[in-house]
């Protein structure tokens, strides 16, 4: 049964994926007064992509090659392993944090790798712009984790999603203050605005994507779409656990399930506002912006230490 | 659920408050933010009374409610209002010197510095509160930054204010049978700082056309 609960998450994520940047895009249309683009806009998208021939670069080599599918890979196998529909992890294995974060690690480092690939110097500059966002984003999100796991004593995402849950998380306070730096820590994760231009240019991150075309490229922008997904399924699972089932009981199944979808839409629905309604940031100022993600979780843990 | 935890957790409001209150980019914006941590600072006062049995403290807080969530906030808003009436054209929002992100950072730093020093020090009638006693402690230090990092004299003061609120609840947890009338001399202490400062910054807008501490360092005479 948790395998079934494992691959049905993982393949429900890379089917709604898309469906959540074309509502994001739909929002972002409403609020400039325009008509917009369809909701299944990224699936024509995807769908055209994957006809078209692939060209490569005529230095691109196996990192390129090899880059988009174990980019896609990763994620639908983080994705299966975290405690969405149940407050226990489907795949015990996969749902360790630290497991979580090296998997999360390195879809990064093949990506800047194939950047420097292909030797144009475009997408190299890309790819080291992702991996600043990376190594400025990165500290946040582990001393967030490390917070959660000396206050559920566990590193496993499942024990953490039930001691949030049943509110034996302790202390109280720096668990909700952890949950603020996790919460921003994530929103830079997930490449949106004042941290990406993904939309016109890519100015921040995204880089090599200039250098991929036909069905690589599907399978990039998919794996970015299920990227989004997953960090901001990694928010629900740690700290909106909300409804999420707690034994493998059908009805349970059932209420955890559209408890997930209801919890997406409204993170998805608020990153989208909040992205819609501030102005792009030049990555020199970046390091400004996550200073403060940081700085929370840096008082999260403080508060752990003294015990409130 | 009113033990000495619920006086912990709305310790760590305040921490969280008043860093909001460093953070803040205007001036009103600060002032009303400082109400929100009075009034958060007030209902630890009533807390503190409730689990300690003493009914100064219920008196205090509702002083402390008069005083800083009403009047202290009041007279800091007049005080902005005044200056744009009276001296238009002066810059009362300057840019604090350090990156308001990186105080987060800072804050979390002086709290644990001072939770280090509270938990050297033994005191049995605040044991099951140290917490708070540090966030007290640290509040001294908040309160500091603010003074050190603005270069509005305006902001500057409600560093000042940080540091008071600070002071009232070490008072309050060390000592919660204080008499009255210590208590009601330092509610009025504040209030008499803060109408002095507030007319000092008045008298400073409209002679001097500037409310930058840098600016003056220059003043002479």
């Amino acid at each position: 049964m948790e395998i079934v609960v494992a691959i049905v998450q993982a393949l429900l994520l890379v089917a709604a994926a898309p469906l959540m940047s074309g509502i994001a895009r739909k929002i972002r249309a409403k609020m400039h007064s325009r008509q917009g683009a369809s909701v299944f806009q990224d699936y024509y998208d995807l769908a055209k992509l994957w006809k078209r021939t692939e060209v490569r670069a005529g230095t691109a080599g196996l990192v390129t090659r090899i880059m988009p599918p174990l980019f896609l890979a990763t994620f639908v196998v983080i994705a299966a392993g975290l405690p969405l529909i149940t407050r226990a992890c489907p795949v015990p294995l996969l749902g360790d944090v630290i497991t979580v974060l090296y998997l999360m690690a390195l879809p990064r480092f093949v990506f800047s790798l194939a950047s420097i690939d292909s030797g144009a110097s475009y997408t190299s500059i890309g790819g080291i712009r992702e991996l600043i966002v990376g190594v400025l984003v990165e500290p946040a999100l582990m001393l967030v984790l490390v917070v959660m796991a000396l206050a559920c004593g566990s590193t496993n995402v499942g024990t953490m999603a039930t001691s949030v849950a049943t509110f034996t998380a302790t202390p109280p306070v720096a668990v909700v203050v952890a949950g603020v730096a996790f919460a921003i820590a994530c929103y830079m994760e997930m490449g949106k605005v004042p941290f990406d231009m993904a939309e016109a240019e890519q100015e921040i991150q995204e880089g090599p994507l200039a250098e991929l075309s036909g069905p690589s490229l599907a399978m990039l922008k998919l794996g970015m779409s299920v990227k989004q997904a997953v960090v901001a399924g990694l928010f629900i699972a740690l700290f909106l656990p909300v409804g999420a089932a707690a034994s493998m009981a059908p009805l349970d199944l059932i209420v955890g399930f559209v408890a997930l979808i209801v919890k997406m839409l409204v993170v998805f629905l608020v990153v989208s506002v909040i992205e819609n309604a501030v102005i792009r940031v030049r990555y020199k100022y970046l390091g400004r912006y996550t200073w403060f993600a940081v700085g929370i979780a840096a008082l999260s843990f403080v508060f752990l230490i003294i015990g409130i | 659920m009113l033990d000495f935890s619920l006086v912990n957790v709305l310790g760590a409001c305040l921490i969280i408050t008043s860093m909001t209150v460093v953070l803040a980019r205007t001036g009103a914006g600060a002032a009303k933010l400082y109400a929100l941590q009075s009034a958060v600072l007030v209902s630890l006062l009533a807390v503190l009374g409730t689990v300690t049995g003493s009914t100064e403290l219920y008196m205090w807080s509702v002083s402390a409610f008069i005083t800083k969530v009403v009047l202290v906030p009041c007279i800091l808003l007049f005080v902005l209002k005044k200056i744009t009436a009276t001296a238009p054209g002066v810059a009362v929002d300057l840019p604090p010197k350090l990156a308001p992100m990186k105080c987060v950072a800072l804050v979390a730093v002086e709290v644990f510095a001072c939770f280090v020093v509270v938990s050297g020090i033994d005191l049995p009638t605040a044991a099951a509160v140290k917490p708070t006693l540090a966030v007290a402690f640290a509040h001294f230090f908040i309160g500091l930054t603010c003074i050190v990092i603005q270069r509005s004299v305006v902001k500057q003061i409600f560093g000042y204010c940080l540091m008071e609120n600070g002071s009232h609840v070490t008072l309050a947890l060390l000592a919660p049978q204080a008499p009255e009338l210590v208590e009601i001399g330092i509610a009025t202490d504040a209030i008499f700082a803060v109408v002095i400062l507030s007319v000092m910054v008045l008298t400073l807008a409209r002679k001097a056309h500037t409310l930058d501490a840098d600016d003056l360092c220059e003043l002479k005479g």
